[in-house]
């Protein structure tokens, strides 16, 4: 009966799909751009802009479909790797060594040269964004620079000023990790780690600023000397010496680093523009920001960026392009932004009227980098970084293996 | 002489009528699988397509010197044994229970599917926030309780992640244990443990000696079908820490994912799938094997 039951279901798949085939080649004047992209927010919506794109370029259908963060990067290269990828897609920095060397993308320079918008698009962000090869792949989006979240009320109750070092900052997250109810317990921590996927960030912030770096000047790699060694030994130790993170930090990943925030149970944490009213809408004023603390050897904070690529298996690269296009110009950023909590591209969309939030992005654009363009990055931050630092955390393996495997990944 | 083309056709029948279901087996069975196999012995990283081609034993050799295959290994098997004999045993006392008659009895035996029916995604979140360290429920009555002072960071600390997911797995399952058992109760005539009593048997004897062997099949034929799913199932661990904290939650399902889709190295990771199966294989043929020699003797 399954069987019965699977062949028919089968079949039937198959008969609706020769039907849609058959509809499309029907319809060919209508050109179809499969598009995927993904927000931190579920109720986020981009309708008005796919509504507002099709009334301006009769002919062009957006087919959006939205990917949850946790798989988008595995399906994104599966889907290439069979031969489906979508026409454009939102991308990020550190997967376009992958994609360049599956072959996986269309070089934009030609379009790019006769787009109008070109201009507006801030230069420093041409800059990053183009291939080491030279070329341009990546159509700009959005842009965010992590920061430090504080909890403006717990300061001044304990007269705390913003930590500027690294050693300030260790001060003051000490006092602030503390016991409010005078049960013997502590209930409020000075500063939250995400120790789970994704917390690489937090880590550059304080490692990647004193002393260790991915690849020296030469291309060497630079994360094994005396100083990079030290410099995580002092993060792990924010943890493990100094207890000024929760108990639970191993396992926190975005969720519970923002639920901690927002309860009261960290004073303290890292994060970006991105969730900065949904956690504002719990804590108004007592949630304020600031440029992430120096490190021995200057400052560092992850430039997180987002942009739109357009894949070379596509049938409709022009329409694409068009689309991919439409959202860098500044009228329709700044609606994408709205959506997506981040900072526009185009200099015509800079305010004056800026809010703390936006004030420690942009005082914090001079020092924001980014990690390598290396094919490696990718499972570096899925899955290596996360269970090295766990089991630093949890002293199964010291400062210098964790930064002797890193160096490994990097090198082999 | 005249019968022979009769005899021919209904030999070809029976072939043309097991085609179909045979075509759709080999396609979305055997292919697969012997891509898998392929993919074992190649190396296939899906971001560098240009060093894509065969290897031989390459990936087997780096499996087996692998600490972190051998530890995935030995995690597997603390996973698959405790996870039976849990929920075997829960299973059992369950069955037991439901087999008495009690006002509720309808209801009872319905309400006990809920677990099993639970899609693994829910029972995963929703244990992942009974355990956690700030907020969750678990801690909340514990400490209420005065066992604990501090909370505990159940997923958050190598020490007790592996044992968390193994008990909320155990709840998840142990309902197919208990149904399937209740089934292999009700089939046992109620006459044999009439005559037992009549020749004075006590209740101990009446258990050990008419309901396990009478439930034997059952239990033998459950045991391997749990084994082989249990030791397949990855997604629990994956929502509830991904394999964390570092690599304690690691069993060879979830290291073979967390290669293949983290890492985008396909060909390693069908080795470490292809090891696994093997291994499968050797642990059922094995029960197998010796459910047919007890039961010859």
């Amino acid at each position: 009966m399954r069987k019965v039951i699977a062949v028919t279901l089968i079949l039937l798949t198959a008969g609706a799909f020769i039907c849609a085939q058959g509809a499309q080649e029907k319809a060919d004047e209508t050109q179809v751009v499969k598009f995927w992209y993904h927000f931190d927010n579920p109720e986020t919506a981009l309708n008005p802009l796919i509504e507002k794109f099709e009334a301006e370029n009769p002919g062009i259908e957006i087919e959006a479909e939205r990917i949850s963060w946790d798989s988008y990067n595995q399906k994104l290269l599966t889907a290439v790797a069979g031969g489906y990828p979508p026409d454009v897609a939102q991308v990020k920095l550190w997967w376009q060594p992958q994609l360049v060397e599956m072959g996986a993308l269309l070089p934009l320079d030609d379009y790019i040269a006769e787009w109008d918008g070109k201009d507006d698009v801030y230069d420093k962000i041409w800059e990053l964004t183009r291939h080491s090869d030279g070329r341009q792949y990546y159509m700009p989006l959005q842009m965010v620079i992590l920061y430090l979240y504080y909890r403006a009320d717990m300061f001044d109750e304990l007269g705390l000023e913003v930590p500027e070092t690294r050693e300030e900052f260790l001060d003051v997250a000490k006092k602030l990790t503390r016991d409010t109810d005078g049960d013997g317990i502590i209930d409020v921590y000075g500063f939250g780690i995400r120790g789970a996927r994704g917390g690489h960030d937090w880590w550059g912030t304080f490692v990647l600023s004193s002393g260790a770096q991915f690849f020296d000047e030469n291309g060497n790699s630079g994360l094994t000397t005396p100083e990079a060694i030290a410099a995580n030994q002092w993060f792990i130790d924010l943890y493990r010496k100094h207890k000024v993170s929760p108990p639970t930090t191993p396992s926190d990943g975005f969720q519970e680093i923002i639920a901690n925030m927002k309860s009261g149970r960290t004073a303290m944490t890292i994060h970006h523009r991105g969730s900065a009213a949904d956690i504002e809408a719990v804590l108004g004023d007592k949630l304020s920001a600031a440029p992430v603390p120096m490190g021995t050897m200057g400052s560092w904070t992850s430039f997180g960026d987002e942009e739109n690529a357009v894949f070379a298996a596509t049938k409709v690269p022009d329409a694409a392009f068009k689309w991919a296009a439409f959202l860098a110009e500044a009228e329709n950023n700044a609606l994408w932004q709205k959506s997506s909590g981040q900072v526009s591209i185009n200099k015509s969309n800079a305010s004056e009227d800026a809010d703390r939030f936006l004030k420690a992005t942009t005082d914090s654009a001079p020092f924001a980098g980014v990690l390598p363009a290396h094919p490696g990055v990718s499972e570096f931050v899925e899955s290596l970084w996360p269970a090295l630092m766990q089991q630093a955390f949890e002293g199964q393996i010291t400062s210098r293996e964790m930064m002797q495997a890193i160096e490994d990944h990097f090198t082999e | 002489m005249g019968h022979q083309p009769l005899q021919k056709k209904t030999d070809l029948l029976p072939y043309a009528l097991i085609t179909p279901a045979l075509a759709i087996t080999v396609a979305i069975i055997f292919l697969p699988m012997f891509r898998t196999i392929t993919y074992s012995f190649s190396r296939y990283i899906l971001y560098k397509p240009q060093e894509k081609g065969l290897i031989g034993l390459d990936n087997y050799v780096t499996a087996f010197s692998d600490p972190l295959f051998w530890s995935s290994l030995s995690n597997t098997f603390v996973w698959i044994i405790s996870i039976i004999v849990f929920q075997f045993l829960l299973g059992l006392v369950t069955a037991l229970l439901l087999n008495r008659n009690f006002i509720g009895r309808g209801i009872a035996r319905s309400l006990i599917l809920i677990p099993w029916v639970t899609p693994s995604v829910i029972t995963a979140l929703m244990w992942r926030w009974m355990y956690d360290g700030n907020y969750g429920l678990i801690n909340q009555i514990l400490s209420k309780a005065g066992i604990i002072r501090e909370f505990i960071p159940f997923l958050a600390q190598s020490s007790t992640a592996m044992g968390s997911i193994i008990v909320a797995l155990i709840w998840q399952g142990f309902p197919f244990f208990a149904i399937m058992l209740l089934a292999g109760l009700q089939a046992i005539p109620e006459e044999l443990y009439e005559a037992a009593e009549i020749d004075g048997a006590t209740k101990g004897q009446c258990f050990f000696r008419i309901t396990v062997p009478m439930l034997k099949p059952v239990i033998l034929t459950t045991i391997l079908l749990r084994t082989i799913w249990v030791a397949n199932s990855l997604d629990v661990i994956l929502i509830m820490t991904g394999g964390g904290p570092g690599y304690s939650t690691h069993t060879l399902p979830v290291y073979s994912y967390v290669k293949a889709y983290k890492g985008m190295d396909f060909g390693y990771s069908s080795t470490l799938a292809v090891l696994l199966t093997i291994l499968l294989m050797i642990i059922v043929t094995g029960y197998v094997r010796s459910i047919l020699k007890s039961q010859e003797a």
